[in-house]
């Protein structure tokens, strides 16, 4: 965890110096990374809010069963998006409520949390957008809100979206990738690559095949693969491959096959 | 491997013969089971060979007063691999070690496909679970203890724990002593024969309470059914 400790201490240092030279040089200075925890479960109120929060959480982690409709695949928002959608560098819900609206390459378009959720659905979970104005994208982003209660907007925070791997000095190579996810990763998601199943239900998530995200997930980037990989895998041993692993086994995952981008299907 | 090969070659006479008498036939899975059962039974016939229904009953029930695991319905691989690791050493087991080390490749093949292949019903626990353990230990199965890196146990032992085949056993229904003791060997002991550390590093982080909470919420959930089905619809983090 280097990186992240040298942004805490970063922080740490930008709020010990005194503002005033900062601000004579007449410069725009990027605002120091904050560190920010979610409120625990039990803070979440009772009532029509706190319903709203807690169906939102349900759809999350159970999403095949509560927004079945929506979903192509055997994964759920949880399946990245570790801890409930809590945990840093895994695109934590509280470090994206504060980023949106927000400008994407992706679309060319200025997006609400709720449109970048219908991303999600369409591409990580290989569906179809829930309308904006409905229960099932009205509750996610009622979850967030209510994670990111506390958290600065627009101010950027330790450890939101995902981990940003430095560039591979190597060109990533699939074939040694290969060797690293039959080591470390085949255990639990398959030398082929599409899960485990546990007594009829859904144990590890499939990584590629027609069960798993489409080309047009953030995933299906070798570099944001990467840096979710080094980060967070193998579940509860994140930050124990190298860089050149974690860069060699995302394009191993990226080079095999999954369900083609909805955009560019017909 | 010529050389092995045609060390070989005057056994294959007599194997072919013992085959074609029916006597052991490797191939069929229900010889297998059959010659499993039998060492649970009776053991191995090797001097110093133990009976497993001493322990683990005959049809893998366990035996919660002693500590000793219910093993029915395991899979193969992971019973053959627990076998083999006390063998090897590598997995601490104070009790098994001195049961197994007369057991040959197959007859932990067979032994194996014999548990893999029985159900059994969960056997009366030693004393009554703690509703407030079991309270904290669902939150922690469920939710996990992410802030010290503890994922939820059900994310690698399946809903509920029921156990995501071939490598992560069951742990639902299992007696609280022994979940309580693999854990604090994972911890401290030198149960070491769990791919990649998982299971060190997480039963390491937790705290005795939380260990204790766990073994308690597992230990009072039915085990898996007899049939191999799914449980009843599954509760993963609908409640807290
Ligand atoms: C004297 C009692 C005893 C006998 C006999 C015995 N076991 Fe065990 N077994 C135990 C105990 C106790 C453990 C828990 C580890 C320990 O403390 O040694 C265990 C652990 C195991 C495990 C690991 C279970 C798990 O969930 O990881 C397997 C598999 C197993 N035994 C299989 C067998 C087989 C097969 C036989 C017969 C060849 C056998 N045992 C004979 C007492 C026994
Ligand atoms: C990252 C995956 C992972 C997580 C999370 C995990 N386990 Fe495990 N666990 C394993 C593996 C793998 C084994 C099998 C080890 C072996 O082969 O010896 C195991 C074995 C066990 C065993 C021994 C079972 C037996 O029959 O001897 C117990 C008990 C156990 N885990 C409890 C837990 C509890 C409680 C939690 C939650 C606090 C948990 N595990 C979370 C991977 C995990």
């Amino acid at each position: 965890m280097r990186h992240p400790l040298s942004l805490a201490l970063a922080s740490l240092l930008g709020a010990l110096l005194p503002l005033g030279p900062l601000v004579a040089t007449g410069q725009e200075i990027p605002a120091p990374p904050v560190s920010f925890s979610p409120p625990p479960d039990r803070k979440i109120p009772s009532g029509p809010f706190g319903d709203l929060v807690r169906k939102g959480e349900r759809i999350f982690t159970q999403t095949g069963k509560y927004a079945g409709k929506y979903v192509g695949n055997d994964l759920t928002c949880e399946s990245c998006h570790l801890d409930r959608g809590r945990k840093p560098y895994a695109a934590p819900l509280w470090g994206a409520y504060v980023s949106y609206p927000r400008f994407r390459s992706k679309n060319m378009k200025v997006s609400r949390l709720g449109e970048r959720i219908q991303g999600c659905f369409r591409f990580s979970m290989n569906g179809v957008a829930p309308p904006l104005e409905g229960d099932t994208i009205r509750s996610i982003v009622a979850y967030s809100f209510w994670m990111a209660k506390g958290a600065p907007v627009g101010t950027p925070l330790v450890g939101t979206g995902m981990y940003h791997l430095p560039p591979s000095p190597h060109k990533p190579d699939p074939f040694h990738g290969k060797k690293v996810y039959e080591a470390r990763c085949a255990l639990c998601h398959g030398a082929d690559g599409l899960g485990t199943v546990s007594g009829g239900e859904i144990g590890f998530p499939p990584v590629w095949g027609p069960r798993s995200y489409n080309k047009g997930a953030g995933l299906a980037k070798v570099g944001k693969l990467a840096g979710f990989i080094k980060m967070n895998m193998p579940l509860s041993k994140g930050d124990s491959l190298s860089d050149r692993d974690a860069w060699d086994v995302a394009a191993y995952v990226d080079s095999q096959p999954r369900p083609a981008d909805p955009r560019k299907k017909s | 491997m010529d050389r092995s090969r045609s060390a070989m070659r005057p056994l294959v006479l007599p194997i072919f013969l013992l085959l074609s008498l029916g006597i052991f036939s490797p191939a069929h899975a229900g010889n297998l089971i059959e010659r499993g059962k039998k060492i649970a039974q009776e053991g191995n016939g090797l001097p110093g060979s133990t009976a497993c229904m001493e322990c683990h009953r005959l049809h893998g029930g366990g035996m919660p007063l002693i500590g000793s695991p219910r093993i029915a319905g395991q899979t193969k691989t992971y019973i053959e691999h627990e076998i083999l690791g006390v063998k090897a050493g590598t997995r601490y087991a104070p009790i098994m070690a001195g049961v197994v080390n007369n057991l040959s490749q197959k007859d932990i093949r067979a032994v194996a496909a014999w548990y893999a292949s029985v159900r059994t019903p969960k056997l009366p626990d030693v004393s009554p679970y703690d509703p407030s353990l079991v309270a904290l230990g669902k939150r922690i199965a469920l939710k996990g203890r992410w802030k010290k890196n503890v994922p939820a146990c059900v994310l690698c032992h399946g809903p509920e724990g029921r156990g995501i085949p071939p490598h992560f056993p069951y742990i639902k229904g299992q007696n609280k002593g022994y979940i309580l003791r693999q854990l604090i060997s994972f911890a401290f002991l030198k149960r070491a024969d769990d791919p990649q550390g998982l299971m060190r590093g997480i039963a390491r982080r937790l705290s005795q309470k939380e260990r204790q909470a766990v073994a308690e919420y597992f230990a009072s959930l039915p085990p898996p059914p007899a049939d191999g089905q799914p449980d009843p619809p599954s509760s993963r983090k609908a409640s807290p």
